[in-house]
C-alpha cells in the first residue's frame, strides 16, 4: 500500500468531479432541493376534511349536528346542496372528501325515541386517509349523541364516562417533518454515495481511460481506496450540510449525540459504497450502472420504513428488511434525532450495519479486478 | 421527415440496447419488482396497531375492555406489561406504538357513575401511524362511552334507550379501503418515468461523451428524424412495461380498471411521450451522463413520486408546491389513472388532464427539436 499513489488518485477524482461546470452546483443544490421538496411534501396527515352536505330535515336538531362538524377544526364544509345527484358528482370529481346526508325524518325520529340514520359517503380512493376521516366523523357523531341524550333527558347525567387522556410522545404535535426529515438525510446520503461510486469506475471504462489506469503501478486495493475516499468525504460533507439544513430550516431539534450519528453514517457508507463499487465492477456502461443502481435504490427506499411502516409488511418481507442497510440507519438516525436514544439501545442496529457493510465491502473488493473486459 | 432515416437511427439505438442487455432486462425487471413490492409488501393502511395494556385494575370490566380493544381490526394487544415503566420501555424500543394504562379502581369509578380516567400513550414519531392510532382510539373510546351511557339510561329505567343518531357509512371508489387499489395504478406513473425518462437521459449524452455525436452531425439526418429514431425503441419498451404492469396488477392483486382499457392506453401513450421527451431534452442539454442522470432523477422521478398526488395528497402541500405540482406531468396522468381505475370516468370528464398532457408533449417535442438544431442537426 503506497499512500502517495492513493493520494494522487484521490486528487484526480476531485479534479474530475469539480471540473464539470454543471456538476459542481448539483452536488450542493441537488441534496438541498430534494430535502426541501421531501420535507414539505411527505405528509399523510388528515388536517382538512372537505365536506359536502345535504340537509333534508332543516330543523334545529339537524343544524346542531351540522354545527358539531363545522365547529370541529378538521372539518370544513365546502358545499351545502339540495340535490343528492350533485353530491355524487362532487365526490366523483374529487371536490370533497366526505359527504353527509341528513334525511327528512331526522328530528321526528329523534323525538320519538328512535334512531335517526344519517348517510355518510366517503371517498375511499386514498384508503389510509379515508379511514382516518371516517374515524373522525364517528368521533364527532358519538360526542354529539352523548350531548343530545343528556339534553333530551333534561338534566345532567353523571354516568361512568371513560375519560381518555391521550398523550403523544416524541413528536407531540404529530409534525410530519420531525419524522421524515431525518429519514431524508439518510436517504439522500445513500442515493448520492451510490450514484457517485457506481459511476466512478464505469466512467473510466467507457471513456477508455481504464487502460491507462491499468498500466500505472496502482494496486487494486489502492485503486479502490482512491476511488472511495473522495466519495466518503463528499458524502460526509453532504450529510453535515443536510443535517445543518434540517436544524436551521426545518427547525428539527436533535436530541441525541451528533458524534454517534457521524459514526453511524460512516458505517452506513461502507455498505452503500460497497454496493456502488460492486455495481461499477459489473457494469460496462453508465446507463447500465444507473439502471442497476435503481434496481437497488427502489427496494432499499420502499423496504426501509421511510414512508411505508415495516410493521405493515408481511413477516417474510419484514425479515428481508434486515438486509437493507437503510432500514438500520433510519432507526439510528430517527432515534438520535427524535428520542435521543444512545448506543445502549441502538447497538443491535450498529451491529447489523457493521456486519452488512463489512460483508458487502469485502465482496466488492474481492470481485474487483484491475482488468479490461 | 424520412421514414428510412428514422428507422436507421432506431435500429442503431436498438442495437445499443441489445448489446447492453442488462439495461434492457432491468427495464423490465424494475417494473415487476415495483409492482410486486407495492402489491404484496407495502401498505399505508394502519391496522393491527401493536398495543400494550397495563391493567392495574384487574377486574372483569377492565378485562372486557381489553378484550374489545383486541377484537377490533385496528388494535393488536401484543403485550401486558406490569408497570408504566415497563410500558415506557416497550415504546422506547419500538415494540409497541400504543400504550393504554388502566388505573386501579377504574371500573369501580365507572360503576359508581364517576368518570374513569384512562391513560393512552402514543409513539408519535411516525405521524401517519400515530395520527391513525389517535383517531381510532379516540373513536373507540367514544363508542365505548356511548355504550356506557345507554347502559346507564337502561339501568335508571329511562324510556330512551336507543342511540339518537347513527351513521350509515358507505365508502366509494375503493370500497374495501385497500391502499393497494390506488398505489398499484399510481406506480405505473413512476415506472414510466424511471424507464422512459431515466434511460433516455443517458442516450444523447453518451454519444457526446464517446465522441460519436460528431459522426451523427455529419449524417444526412434532420433533428426530427434523430429525435423520433432515438425515442421509438424506448417507447416500445415503456409501453410493454405499462401493459405488463396492468396485467400483473389485475392477475396478482385483483386491481381492475373500472373504465375503458383503450382510454388507459391512450393516456399512457401521451404520458410516455412526455417522459421520453423530458429525458432526451435533459440528455441533449447536459451532454454528461453523470449530470444528466442526476438531473433526470431530480426533474422526473422525484416529482412524479412526490408531487403528483400519488401517495402524498396535494391538498396538504404548501401553496408553492401546489403550484409546482401543476407543472408536473405525473399529476395529470395520476388524475387520469385515478379516474380510470377507481371512479369509472370517461373521456368527457377526463379531457382537461388529457389536454394538458398533449400540450406538454407538444412543447417538449418542440424544445427537443430546437435543442438538436442548435447541436448542428
Amino acid at each position: 500500500m503506497n499512500w502517495r499513489r492513493v493520494r494522487e488518485l484521490v486528487r484526480k477524482e476531485f479534479i474530475q468531479l469539480f471540473r464539470d461546470r454543471k456538476n459542481r452546483p448539483l452536488m450542493v443544490v441537488a441534496p438541498l432541493l430534494q430535502m426541501i421538496v421531501f420535507g414539505y411534501v411527505i405528509t399523510t396527515d388528515v388536517r382538512d376534511i372537505r365536506m359536502a352536505l345535504i340537509d333534508q330535515s332543516r330543523t334545529p336538531e339537524s343544524r346542531r349536528l351540522i354545527d358539531a362538524f363545522d365547529g370541529n377544526p378538521t372539518f370544513r364544509i365546502t358545499h351545502v346542496l339540495q340535490d343528492p345527484k350533485e353530491l355524487d358528482r362532487l365526490l366523483l370529481l374529487r371536490r370533497v372528501d366526505i359527504a353527509l346526508q341528513i334525511p327528512p325524518d331526522f328530528d321526528a325520529r329523534i323525538h320519538k325515541g328512535e334512531t335517526a340514520e344519517i348517510l355518510v359517503l366517503a371517498d375511499g380512493s386514498m384508503s389510509n386517509m379515508a379511514a382516518v376521516r371516517i374515524a373522525y366523523s364517528v368521533n364527532v357523531l358519538e360526542t354529539f349523541n352523548s350531548q343530545l341524550l343528556q339534553e333530551l333527558n333534561r338534566r345532567r347525567i353523571e354516568f361512568g364516562e371513560i375519560d381518555g387522556r391521550v398523550r403523544t410522545w416524541y413528536n407531540p404535535n404529530l409534525d410530519s417533518q420531525y419524522y421524515y426529515v431525518p429519514g431524508i438525510v439518510a436517504f439522500l446520503v445513500m442515493l448520492l454515495s451510490l450514484l457517485y461510486t457506481s459511476m466512478a469506475v464505469v466512467r473510466e471504462k467507457e471513456a477508455g481511460t481504464m487502460e491507462q489506469l491499468i498500466v500505472t503501478p496502482l494496486k487494486p486495493s489502492e485503486f479502490i481506496l482512491g476511488k472511495t475516499i473522495p466519495f466518503i468525504l463528499i458524502a460526509q460533507a453532504q450529510m453535515v450540510m443536510v443535517i445543518l439544513f434540517a436544524r436551521l430550516w426545518f427547525q428539527i431539534p436533535m436530541v441525541g449525540s451528533a458524534f454517534l450519528l457521524l459514526v453511524a453514517s460512516f458505517i452506513f457508507l461502507l455498505s452503500t459504497l460497497g454496493i456502488g463499487l460492486l455495481i461499477s465492477t459489473v457494469s460496462r456502461t453508465q446507463q447500465q450502472a444507473m439502471m442497476t443502481n435503481f434496481f437497488f435504490i427502489l427496494p432499499f427506499f420502499m423496504l426501509s420504513g421511510f414512508v411505508f411502516p415495516i410493521a405493515n409488511m408481511p413477516a417474510v418481507v419484514q425479515g428481508l428488511t434486515h438486509l437493507n442497510p437503510l432500514s438500520h440507519f433510519l432507526i439510528i438516525i430517527r432515534g438520535v434525532f427524535l428520542k435521543g436514544t444512545g448506543f445502549g439501545i441502538l447497538w443491535p442496529q450498529f451491529l447489523e450495519l457493521v456486519a452488512l457493510g463489512g460483508f458487502v465491502f469485502t465482496l466488492a473488493v474481492r470481485r474487483f479486478r484491475k482488468r479490461l473486459d | 421527415m424520412n421514414l428510412r432515416k428514422i428507422q436507421a437511427i432506431a435500429r442503431k439505438e436498438y442495437y445499443h440496447l441489445i448489446r447492453d442487455y442488462r439495461s434492457l432486462y432491468l427495464a423490465f425487471i424494475i417494473p415487476l419488482l415495483l409492482i410486486l413490492l407495492f402489491g404484496y409488501a407495502l401498505s399505508l393502511d394502519v391496522e393491527h396497531i401493536a398495543t400494550a395494556v397495563v391493567d392495574h385494575d384487574q377486574t372483569p370490566e377492565s378485562r372486557d375492555f381489553i378484550r374489545r380493544l383486541g377484537a377490533s381490526v385496528y388494535f393488536d394487544v401484543v403485550a401486558h406489561p406490569a408497570s408504566s415503566a415497563a410500558l415506557t420501555d416497550l415504546l422506547d424500543r419500538n415494540r409497541v406504538v400504543l400504550g393504554v394504562v388502566i388505573p386501579p379502581g377504574w371500573s369501580a369509578d365507572l360503576k359508581a357513575d364517576r368518570a374513569g380516567a384512562l391513560q393512552v400513550l402514543i409513539d408519535g414519531s411516525d405521524p401517519n401511524t400515530a395520527g391513525n392510532s389517535r383517531a381510532y382510539i379516540t373513536a373507540f373510546i367514544a363508542q365505548a362511552n356511548a355504550r356506557n351511557l345507554l347502559d346507564f339510561l337502561n339501568r335508571h329505567g329511562r324510556e330512551r334507550i336507543r342511540s339518537p343518531v347513527e351513521a350509515r357509512t358507505r365508502v366509494w371508489f375503493n370500497e374495501d379501503l385497500e391502499s393497494r387499489n390506488f398505489i398499484v395504478p399510481g406506480i405505473i406513473a413512476v415506472i414510466i418515468m424511471i424507464v422512459g425518462a431515466l434511460l433516455t437521459s443517458m442516450v444523447v449524452a453518451r454519444e457526446v461523451e464517446n465522441g460519436t455525436m460528431e459522426t451523427i452531425r455529419a449524417l444526412p439526418v434532420r433533428a426530427g428524424e434523430f429525435f423520433l429514431g432515438k425515442a421509438i425503441p424506448y417507447f416500445v419498451i415503456t409501453l410493454v412495461d405499462v401493459l405488463v404492469s396492468i396485467l400483473m396488477g389485475q392477475v396478482l392483486f385483483g386491481v381492475v380498471m373500472k373504465a375503458s382499457f383503450w382510454l388507459m392506453i391512450l393516456a399512457s401513450t401521451v404520458y410516455i411521450l412526455v417522459a421520453l421527451s423530458t429525458g432526451l431534452l435533459i440528455s441533449i442539454k447536459t451532454k454528461s451522463q453523470l449530470v444528466a442522470n442526476q438531473l433526470a432523477v431530480l426533474a422526473t422521478y422525484l416529482p412524479s413520486l412526490l408531487l403528483s398526488d400519488f401517495v402524498f395528497p396535494q391538498q396538504n402541500m404548501p401553496a408553492v408546491f401546489q403550484a409546482v405540482s401543476m407543472l408536473v406531468p405525473a399529476t395529470y396522468y395520476i388524475d387520469i389513472l385515478n379516474g380510470i381505475y377507481l371512479r369509472d370516468l370517461s373521456f368527457l370528464q377526463l379531457w382537461p388532464s388529457f389536454l394538458v398532457l398533449v400540450l406538454m408533449m407538444g412543447l417538449l417535442g418542440a424544445l427537443n427539436i430546437r435543442a438538436l438544431r442548435k447541436e448542428g442537426l
